[in-house]
């Protein structure tokens, strides 16, 4: 196992660094365009060169590179060409901003799917099963920006419940939080539902379980001691990975409802081709989306003690 | 030092114009409103104009008191975009203007009826050939910091300004004042001369009336002497309020400065700008769930929404705002004036204000003079005209039809797409085949003058001679067509010098023929503009500039 986690861990590395070349030959590999970028569109070629040279462009293409990917391991990302701010400044509160919504979103959709899909997997065809799963493509089908006007028409202007924005402008409020997670919660708790509902299906007609019923086992006892823990290891696959979606992929909710995350941040650094805070923001969505591939991967082995990659893969 | 006054101020009398301004106005040959504009620009002050005109004086945008009314103490909220706000004079946005211009003030201020009054400069006096400006300042202001205002400050701005290290677009409103090429063009040395602490005098190459009203162009607020270079680090004005609090992006807060203003009461506490995008739905939003109190704007498809929600009035603007869907000419196929022509004749510019805007806005005529502009000149109808078009395009070395792109970045909503989607429908039949390039917003930015065809949305001015002066004069910064056309140049010269509307009319209607006839855009529709506030706040205004201005605003509790 520790094997297999120190293997996995150096080929987060090297994904990493490949990743960090190819951004910095995408971006920075056309010197004059970086600094038209920082300059602006009215800046002459002479003062772009001036600026190349007062900031280090002057070295070899690899040097800077290794310049660059030293000062990014310190955290410093350089400065934000839009905000005009050091980029790590606003990216960790941007980030923390998300991480706030991706918890709130994980701590009610985890519980909800994984219930649902359990019951309506326990029953495969039922009514409870039918009903639970047209609920779940329904809301699954729904673009994120529907439903989020939806619910704005209705809780916003309607009834006048909940507040229309989740700016945070006068600090913190958890009713600010509500509408964008709904809406997030809305869109992927199908999907996790209908895998848990596939999973427990193939578990509740394994052989295993039927002998167990058959044996006179409480069905009580057989659906938690046996068949649960077999049933969530396909769910954790999906549920780790929603990790990555939600750092990353929520751009539309943030925007909508105008939160201050990590998306947000992205889509207006790609509009406005701020390139420093493009590369910071798309190396920590990469990481994060190896770390929760890694996480996966260990997760499953402890969930499912025959799975062994090593083994697999001899 | 002693002053040395101009001509006619000397011998203590108004510019020789006014009393012809005033005989026009009497006998009806202009308007009160063209008489306002024109007598406040030669320096008669603002409720002298009013008088003279036989109408009682409002006071303008600074002067609207309502102390009767007014209740003191409050913080407003708004919801607009918050950008970056380094250095005014590069301001590209008025949104970055609006957070700063209660902390930063102008030299004058032009009010929504489009008249212009003194600011910080208490008067003014322009020579009798509109070559020499002098501006006498106020005195008995003071910079935050602490320092009286004065001349120096002013004569340190405009020197920026017409620096072209500065890249400030100001440089083509003051065009009068620089010399060079358009590659090399800086100030004239000698241009603006200090004649003592609070008396300022501009040396121009060629006679301009606009002058106290390009002082309030949103690039032109006066910073402090010692600027150096970052606003938002260092905040420092004239104005009644104080950057406090600013976060790019997220929100910005104006806190009243202690002590009394130079301009008289100031009612709110604090003001607050709340960055939730440029989406109208989330503005509105935003104002229906009561966490701001105004929104910047909104298009034209919330409208209905708008207007829908309870204890709000919705403020609309008729303006000089527009889209030019503009060609360089420098870039082929454009370069060739026939196809440029051919592409204005298969267009039918009345289409767009019902198609786009519900039957609002004023129609365009393909020279970016508006008819609310006072200088307008009326010329004839455009006509529509397919079979020239189809001959132009063939005669240009296009017998099977022309293939063109048009750049589009939605900057100021989606009404641009819409007008280039109308304006490929209107192509087509004169075998010119437009597709669109639709781009992200601030991508269009990188393009905007370097794009051989594309969309850009402009701004509103109060004179028209202005918005040329800054797009279409050879060589400035933002001339995003590179026009150059001597004559034109000459013609708009000629026209900015004209004190007489009537003459200025009949200047200008050459100047908008030949650019017109040179066929640099399609400008179908002047846009109109909406913002939404609660009813609690009170003595607002819609400006055609969409300029925010409250230090006369109030909150009722």
């Amino acid at each position: 196992m520790l094997k297999l986690a120190a293997k996995r861990f150096v080929s987060m590395i090297l994904i990493m660094v490949t990743v960090s070349f190819a951004l910095f030959v995408l971006f920075e590999h056309d010197k004059l365009a970086v600094a038209g970028k920082v300059l602006g569109p009215y800046s002459s070629e002479q003062q772009r060169l001036i600026w190349l040279d007062e900031n280090g462009y002057d070295a070899p293409f690899v040097a800077r590179y290794a310049e660059w990917l030293g000062e990014l391991v310190q955290g410093d990302f350089g400065t934000s060409i839009e905000l005009n701010v050091p980029v790590a400044d606003v990216l960790w509160p941007r980030l923390g901003n998300t991480a706030i919504l991706a918890a709130v979103v994980f701590a009610v959709m985890v519980p909800l799917s994984l219930m649902l899909g359990v019951l309506a997997g326990l029953r495969e065809a039922s009514f409870r099963d039918r009903t639970i799963s047209i609920i779940s493509v329904i809301t699954t089908s729904v673009p994120e920006f529907a439903s989020a006007t939806l619910l704005t028409a209705v809780f916003v202007f309607w009834l006048g419940w909940l507040p229309g924005t989740s700016a945070m402008s006068a600090g913190f409020r958890w009713a600010e939080v509500i509408l964008p997670a709904a809406v997030l919660v809305i869109y992927d708790f199908g999907y996790v539902t209908r895998m848990t509902r596939a999973a427990m299906i193939d578990v509740m007609t394994s052989d295993y379980v039927r002998t167990a019923i058959l044996k006179g086992l409480p069905y009580q006892r057989v659906v938690f001691r046996h068949a649960l823990r077999n049933a969530l290891i396909a769910p954790f696959t999906v549920i780790v990975l929603q990790m990555n979606w939600l750092l990353s992929g929520v751009i539309i909710v943030e925007v909508f409802f105008a939160y201050k995350g990590f998306g947000k941040l992205l889509l207006d650094a790609a509009l406005f081709g701020d390139i420093y805070v493009i590369e910071a923001c798309t190396l920590i969505a990469v990481l994060v989306a190896v770390v929760s591939q890694f996480i996966s991967d260990v997760g499953y082995m402890v969930l499912n003690p025959r799975i062994r990659f090593d083994k697999v893969r001899a | 030092m002693a002053k040395r006054k101009m001509g006619h101020e000397a011998q203590g009398r108004a510019h020789p114009a006014v009393p012809v301004l005033h005989a026009d106005l009497l006998n009806g040959k202009i308007s009160r409103r063209e008489f306002l504009r024109t007598a406040t620009l030669l320096g008669i002050a603002a409720p002298v104009a009013y008088a003279m005109s036989g109408a009682i004086g409002t006071g303008g945008f600074t002067g609207r008191a309502h102390a009767a009314t007014a209740k003191a103490g409050g913080v407003l909220r708004v919801s607009m975009e918050v950008h970056e706000l380094t250095d005014p004079a590069r301001f590209a946005w008025s949104p970055q203007a609006n957070l700063v211009r209660h902390m930063c003030e102008y030299l004058t201020i032009t009010g929504a009826d489009n008249v212009t009054r003194p600011y910080l400069a208490e008067r003014w006096a322009p020579s009798d050939d509109l070559k020499t400006w002098t501006f006498y300042l106020r005195k008995g202001v003071k910079w935050h910091n602490g320092d009286d205002f004065n001349a120096d400050d002013v004569v340190f701005n405009l020197t920026r300004w017409l620096d072209p290290a500065t890249g400030s677009s100001n440089i083509g409103l003051f065009a009068a004042m620089t010399s060079g090429d358009k590659d090399n063009r800086r100030m004239t040395s000698g241009a603006v001369e200090k004649v003592d602490d609070h008396t300022v005098r501009l040396h121009l190459n060629s006679p301009v009336l606009s002058i106290p009203e390009n002082f309030y162009n949103y690039p032109t607020m006066i910073v402090h002497r010692d600027f150096d270079g970052d606003l938002s680090k260092k905040p420092n004005g004239t104005g009644p309020f104080i950057l406090s609090e600013y976060a790019v992006g997220e929100k910005a807060i104006l806190k009243r400065v202690p002590g009394a203003y130079w301009g008289g009461d100031v009612f709110l506490d604090e003001i607050h700008y709340y960055d939730h995008g440029s989406a109208s739905t989330a503005q509105l939003a935003a104002l229906a769930s009561g966490q701001v109190d105004m929104t910047f704007d909104f298009d034209m498809p919330s409208l209905e929404l708008a207007a829908s929600l309870p204890n709000t009035t919705v403020y609309e603007a008729i303006t000089a705002q527009t889209g030019c869907m503009r060609m360089r000419i420098t870039e082929k196929p454009f370069d060739d004036r026939r196809v440029r022509r051919a592409i204005t004749l298969a267009a039918d510019n009345t289409a767009y204000s019902a198609q786009v805007f519900r039957g609002r806005g004023l129609l365009g005529e393909n020279h970016h003079i508006a008819p609310i502009h006072p200088e307008y000149a009326a010329l004839p109808k455009l006509e529509r005209d397919i079979a020239e078009a189809k001959a132009l395009i063939v005669d240009a070395g296009y017998p099977d039809g022309l293939d063109i792109s048009i750049d589009v970045g939605n900057t100021d909503g989606p009404w641009q797409q819409h007008s280039c989607e109308i304006l490929k429908q209107q192509l087509a039949p004169a075998g010119i085949r437009l597709s669109l390039n639709v781009m992200p917003p601030a991508k269009y930015w990188d393009v905007w003058n370097k794009a051989p065809f594309g969309l850009t949305a402009w701004t509103h001015r109060p004179l028209g001679t202005m918005v040329l002066s800054l797009a279409y004069r050879s060589g400035v910064p933002w001339n995003e067509t590179a026009y150059a056309n001597p004559a034109f140049d000459a013609a708009l010269t000629d026209a900015e010098s004209q004190i007489d509307v009537g003459d200025r009319k009949a200047k200008m209607a050459a100047v908008q023929s030949i650019i017109q006839d040179d066929a640099v855009m399609v400008q179908p529709v002047w846009l109109p503009k909406f913002f939404l506030a609660h009813q609690k706040v009170r003595n607002l205004e819609a400006h055609p500039t969409q300029y925010h201005q409250f230090n006369k605003v109030w909150i009722d509790t």
